[in-house]
């Protein structure tokens, strides 16, 4: 039985009835498509994708270093390691190999940059201790 | 709190996982502790034993490490439990271990027991186990022509397996293009020809459509495997030349050799699945007594509540959930359609049109499922 509020096909203007003729062909187009193996790898793809974000959105550890990245003076020592990056890949394959022996660690410790190098490591070495100690007072 | 979780099917799983979840804070604050001990270092996703006996998947596809499928904080031991001490609250498993617990969960399973009825382990295919579905798939490959029998024994996993076998039948003999050459037989053991009414309403003139001989009020009583006849306790027989059986299954000889559920069940209350008498132990999946199916949705649905129970349990003192009987099957109509069924304690299932859109579905399911029993779906 047709109610008031239903729009009787032949009642549809012609471009809303191609419309939906159209959006028809384009289901039935992909549904032809469709095959079980394709619907099998898609949902295993699925499933897998949402173990891993399920894996990574409780990993409490990752959800912090997210947190911190997100700061902005984070945002200039991310800028500053992408820099770094980029300068050593460049300096690296240039640089003659190390002759090795005691001059050559001498030369290497006077240097300013291997000093500020091992300063920067410090810096990190201390934090990094403070906070696992800290974390293990609290029972982690 | 010690919480013992024995048994790593889908139930066993889904709760562990569950409540790794939920009380994550409270294990990381070493206030709970939990444990899965599990008789297999391997878990399988047994709906899948269907499309192998079909050709349609391959056994490596069912199985994936349990330990992989497990939450961190859960300690899993491949080590099967002998003797439950409920009085006692602790178990002993095969190694000599004892584990005491403060609750229990019991997720043991169910095994088929072909070998009640005489003749059935020897003259029948089966689809239960990986290497006889392997083997019935091999069968159905070699038959060219003859009647094809399915009987059903009681009781089984998975009510929905009967039908979906027959409808997987004829599909596969059409495909093969001598399903005008192959006489498929359906015989069921009680009155109609599904236990569940609505079920059998709708399948009738299904099975109508396809051409499918059935008997009704067949309980098999023996299959004479030289002259290939399966004879029912109601003093009919049908010759076959090939036969195909769902077996009757038992609760695991574990419970049984424990006295704690005639044939394996394990009487349970049907709404907070506690076992009668014990409120620190909890029943989930096939290991029940309870009225609703013996399938992988059942222990699902029940490990949820379960999990939540416990849970709450812990952090409130009281549980908040009853299990209302949810059951939701999956129906392969052939190889590509499908319906399903869902019901519960107070309402039997309405069954939709086939259509390919849940046929897709159900292809889905068979990957989702290891989502599933990772507590995420």
């Amino acid at each position: 039985m047709t109610t008031q509020t239903e729009t009787p096909l032949g009642a549809m203007p012609n471009e809303d009835l191609q419309r939906l003729v159209e959006f028809a062909q384009l289901v039935t187009a992909g549904r032809d498509a469709m095959s079980d193996e394709i619907v099998t790898r898609l949902a295993a793809a699925m499933s897998e994708g949402l173990t891993l974000l399920d894996r990574l959105t409780r990993n409490e550890g990752l959800m912090h270093l997210l947190k911190v990245l997100d700061r902005q003076d984070t945002q200039h020592l991310l800028i500053a390691l992408s820099d770094a990056i980029h300068a050593a890949s460049q300096e690296i394959p240039a640089a003659p190999p190390a002759t090795g022996g005691l001059g050559c660690m001498m030369r290497v410790a006077r240097d300013p940059g291997t000093q500020e190098g091992l300063r920067l490591l410090s810096v990190f070495g201390k934090h990094l201790s403070h906070s696992m100690r800290e974390q293990h007072r609290r029972g982690g | 709190m010690r919480i013992l979780v024995v048994g790593g099917g889908t139930g066993g799983t889904i709760v562990a996982n569950n409540l790794a979840r939920r009380l994550s804070a409270e294990i990381r604050a070493r206030k709970v502790r939990l444990t899965m001990l599990s008789a297999s270092d391997k878990h399988m996703y047994q709906p899948g034993l269907l499309y192998v006996a079909f050709g349609q998947m391959t056994p490596d596809q069912l199985y994936r490490d349990q330990a992989s499928l497990l939450e961190g904080s859960i300690d899993f031991h491949v080590d099967p439990v002998e003797k439950f001490h409920l009085d006692q609250n602790n178990v002993i498993t095969k190694s000599g271990k004892t584990y005491e617990y403060d609750i229990l969960v019991m997720a043991t399973g169910s095994r088929i027991v072909p070998e009640e009825i005489p003749g059935m382990a020897e003259g029948a295919e089966t689809f239960y186990t990986e290497a006889s579905a392997v083997k019935m798939f091999k069968r159905l490959r070699e038959i060219q022509e003859g009647t094809v029998a399915v009987v059903v024994g009681v009781p089984h996993k998975c009510p929905i397996a009967p039908v979906e076998l027959i409808f997987s039948l004829n599909d596969y003999f059409k495909a093969r293009g001598i399903r005008d050459k192959i006489k498929i037989k359906y015989h069921y053991p009680i009155g109609r020809i599904h236990t569940i009414k609505e079920v059998a309403i709708w399948a009738e003139p299904e099975f109508k459509r396809m051409g499918i001989e059935y008997e009704t009020l067949f309980n098999v009583s023996e299959v004479d495997v030289e002259n290939k006849v399966v004879r029912s306790e109601e003093g009919t027989e049908t010759p076959y030349e090939m036969l195909i059986a769902i077996p009757p299954h038992r609760g695991m000889e574990v419970i049984e050799q424990n006295n704690l559920g005639e044939g394996g069940w394990i009487p349970t209350d049907r709404f907070k699945l506690t076992m009668n008498g014990h409120d620190n132990v909890y029943v989930v999946g096939d290991t029940t007594n309870l009225p609703v199916s013996k399938t992988g949705s059942a222990a699902h649905f029940e490990a949820e509540v379960v999990s939540e129970n416990i849970a709450s349990i812990i952090k409130i003192g009281t549980p908040v959930r009853d299990y209302d009987g949810k059951v939701y099957c999956f129906i392969e109509t052939g190889h590509d359609s499908a319906t399903y069924a869902m019901f519960n304690y107070q309402n039997p299932p309405d069954l939709k049109a086939p259509s390919k859109p849940m046929h897709w579905f159900k292809m889905a399911y068979n990957q989702m499922y290891w989502t599933s029993v990772r507590g995420l779906l």
